[in-house]
């Protein structure tokens, strides 16, 4: 955003230094009809490779490792008709999610393959997506589908963006537990984008989630979940540029309700800094805070267990706080190719839940994710 | 079927205007007269220096003291106004009404400024001086003023038209107080016929332009003067020396907006003798007279 921004700006100050003062004229409002702009579709194409290494642990013990190379294009058909689509393999190994000391029943070493299409037509003032996606393991397959519609105001400063999605996931753990098991869901999003100013803008959107099914985890015994799910979640973001520092602040804030009961606040703030030789620093912090689901059992396991009652001694599900820390650091080099560097450590741990009470008795929890972003514009 | 033409004369920024168009449907002319005419004076409620409650006066009011919030409209006309002010060396300044307080038009026998008034309306003119941004804007000095003469009549004829425009209107002509934009050809599809005023003889025309879309602008030493020594003497004053221009009688410019155009033929007094090459590199097509009634242009 900020870019674009600037660019602009660069554009007026070069026609006003050429002597264009009917440059300078249509850049009142009104002084024309804005109806003639019609929303246009990406003219250009982009290809994307990535990398990524993601590793876990806890306290005396390394977890889980995933490597995954990924592939991301976007191919401008017409004027008016774009695909994009992207592919990636997750090479995962090491022990399944822990919860408290106890090891869960699988080892996992396991492959993933994923993919996802999306074609969007542009109509002037409004685009239409539809897309697919597809993720395979050895024993678990999602299938989904989505549409997207997106509406331009007149003066292209507000964006109105509806969309919606359908996914059936199939569930056939190794260990035998729930053969055959599945769970559909539906989500439905409205958000709203607006330019406050040339150097503001805010976005703001609303997501439903409802599902039925399988949703217990079959390696982790005694696991058992609602058939059931519900989710709303409520995210807004705003971006200010700092003209002289030619920097951006993103500011990020998500409150999501569970009917898990697990409810979720985010908070994240971000420093875009632009650097001469085309360099770009990003520096970023999150929050999270969650409290745990109403099956949730503190250990040690299994107490509280009841036969025929939901259960969880899923971590995920506990009451905690995590911070993740990170930087991004980009590099435009020539003819439309950049690079970028990603390092982010996470932290989980239950003293930092700051709306009420952590979940006694679990450890802490870290992971580190190390990317590469190679992408060439065409 | 017939076109419906439909011509509405009005007031507003102290000066009769006129607009005309013509669609199929009588009520779409109609609603889009009145919208269009809405706008310009809700432009004239927010502009005027003249009126106590406007941007312009609460701007003005608080010179030497503080900085006034303004929305983003008001910011885009002071940039605008940045830009002239920077493409014309200075000459075009919108602090300069103050020169104003220094000379009077009105007032007869007609006489000249005494000197030493006239140097202090000129120390307050400074557009440089003037602390703003895309937020705020603080007028540094007491005594200062800004107003939008040259730019916010012309940027109300832009805005008239693109109203219409945005109603479906393809046919008309918007005339505030002279300066013309054309949102579309006449209902035949032949231009209009826009003549262009001659500076020492009301009613006569010097010339004119075939405009089927597009502006026509003109700035003249006609509009208010006084004769003191059968010398005459404008209300167009060059900021920088307090005194009337005097080596252009008029200058009219068209070009494709009236604020463009507008800005351009008050530039042009401006800079005098320089004027032909100003145009020349704003790539507008323009008529003058010069003091000596000779007509220039392209």
């Amino acid at each position: 955003m900020a870019a674009i921004e600037r660019g602009d700006r660069q554009r007026r100050d070069d026609a006003a230094a050429a002597g264009s003062l009917l440059a300078a004229a249509l850049a009142l409002p009104g002084v024309l009809p804005a109806t003639a702009h019609a929303q246009a579709a990406p003219d250009k194409g982009i290809f994307e490779l990535q990398y990524l290494s993601y590793r876990d642990w806890q306290p005396g013990r390394d977890r889980m490792k995933v490597d995954a190379p990924a592939f991301y294009a976007l191919v401008p058909l017409s004027d008016t008709w774009v695909v994009e689509g992207g592919m990636v393999y997750d090479a995962m190994s090491g022990a399944s999610p822990l919860y408290f000391n106890v090891l869960s029943g699988a080892s996992v070493g396991d492959y993933r393959t994923a993919g996802d299409i999306k074609v969007t037509k542009y109509f002037g003032d409004y685009a239409v997506s539809v897309g697919a996606f597809v993720s395979s393991e050895q024993d678990f397959l999602s299938r989904g589908a989505s549409v997207n519609v997106q509406l331009y105001s007149e003066d292209r400063n507000r964006t109105w963006t509806l969309g919606m999605a359908g996914t059936n996931d199939r569930i056939n753990a190794i260990n035998g537990v729930a053969p055959n098991s599945s769970r559909n869901s539906l989500e439905f999003l409205v958000g709203v984008t607006q330019a406050l100013s040339p150097n503001d803008i805010v976005q703001s959107n609303l997501t439903y989630y409802t599902g039925h099914g399988y949703y217990s985890d079959p390696y982790k015994p005694l696991d058992t979940r609602p058939t059931t799910r519900e989710t709303w979640a409520w995210l807004t973001r705003y971006n200010h540029y700092f003209e002289d520092a030619d920097a951006t602040l993103r500011l990020g804030y998500r409150l999501l309700f569970d009917s898990f009961g697990s409810d979720m606040n985010t908070f994240e703030v971000a420093w875009v800094q632009a650097l001469p030789w085309g360099l770009t620093v990003t520096p970023g912090l999150r929050f999270s805070t969650q409290t745990a689901a109403d099956f949730w059992k503190n250990p040690p396991f299994p107490r509280g267990y009841r036969e025929g009652q939901d259960y969880t001694a899923d971590t995920r599900l506990a009451s905690w706080g995590a911070i993740t820390a990170g930087v991004i650091v980009g590099k435009t080099l020539w003819d439309g190719w950049n690079l970028s560097l990603r390092a982010d450590y996470y932290r989980q741990d239950p003293d930092w839940q700051i709306f009420g009470t952590g979940s006694p008795g679990i450890q802490t929890f870290s992971a580190r994710w190390l990317q590469v972003n190679v992408t060439k514009d065409f | 079927m017939p076109m419906q033409r439909i011509r509405r004369t009005f007031r507003a920024m102290a000066a009769e205007h006129t607009v005309e168009l013509a669609a199929v449907d009588p009520a779409q002319v109609h609603a889009a007269a009145q919208a269009a005419i809405d706008d310009v004076l809700r432009i004239e409620a927010k502009f005027s220096r003249y009126r106590d409650d406007s941007v312009v006066t609460a701007i003005n009011r608080a010179a030497g003291a503080t900085a006034v919030a303004i929305d983003a409209e008001t910011a885009a006309l002071l940039r605008y106004a940045d830009q002239c002010h920077a493409l014309s060396g200075g000459a075009f300044d919108i602090t300069s009404g103050v020169l104003r307080r220094a000379w009077d038009f009105r007032r007869t026998p007609a006489s000249l400024p005494d000197p030493a008034t006239l140097a202090a309306a000129v120390a307050l003119v400074g557009w440089d001086e003037v602390e703003w941004s895309e937020r705020a804007i603080r007028l540094p000095r007491a005594g200062m003023e800004i107003d939008f003469g040259g730019i916010g009549k012309e940027y109300a004829a832009d805005r008239m038209a693109t109203i219409c425009l945005d109603r479906g209107l393809r046919h008309g002509l918007v005339n505030l107080g002279g300066d013309v934009r054309a949102l579309g050809p006449q209902p035949d599809g032949s231009p209009w016929r826009v003549g262009i005023r001659h500076p020492r003889v009301p009613g006569a025309a010097i010339g004119g332009f075939d405009l089927a879309e597009g502006a026509l602008a003109t700035s003249g030493d006609y509009e208010r003067f006084i004769e003191v020594d059968g010398k005459r003497y404008c209300h167009i004053l060059d900021p920088r020396t307090g005194m009337p221009v005097a080596h252009w009688q008029s200058v009219s410019v068209a070009a494709p907006l009236c604020v463009a155009a507008g800005s351009c033929a008050t530039m042009a007094m401006l800079l005098g003798p320089d004027a032909a090459p100003f145009l020349a590199a704003q790539g507008v097509r323009w008529l003058g007279v010069s003091a000596d009634g000779a007509i220039q242009g392209t």
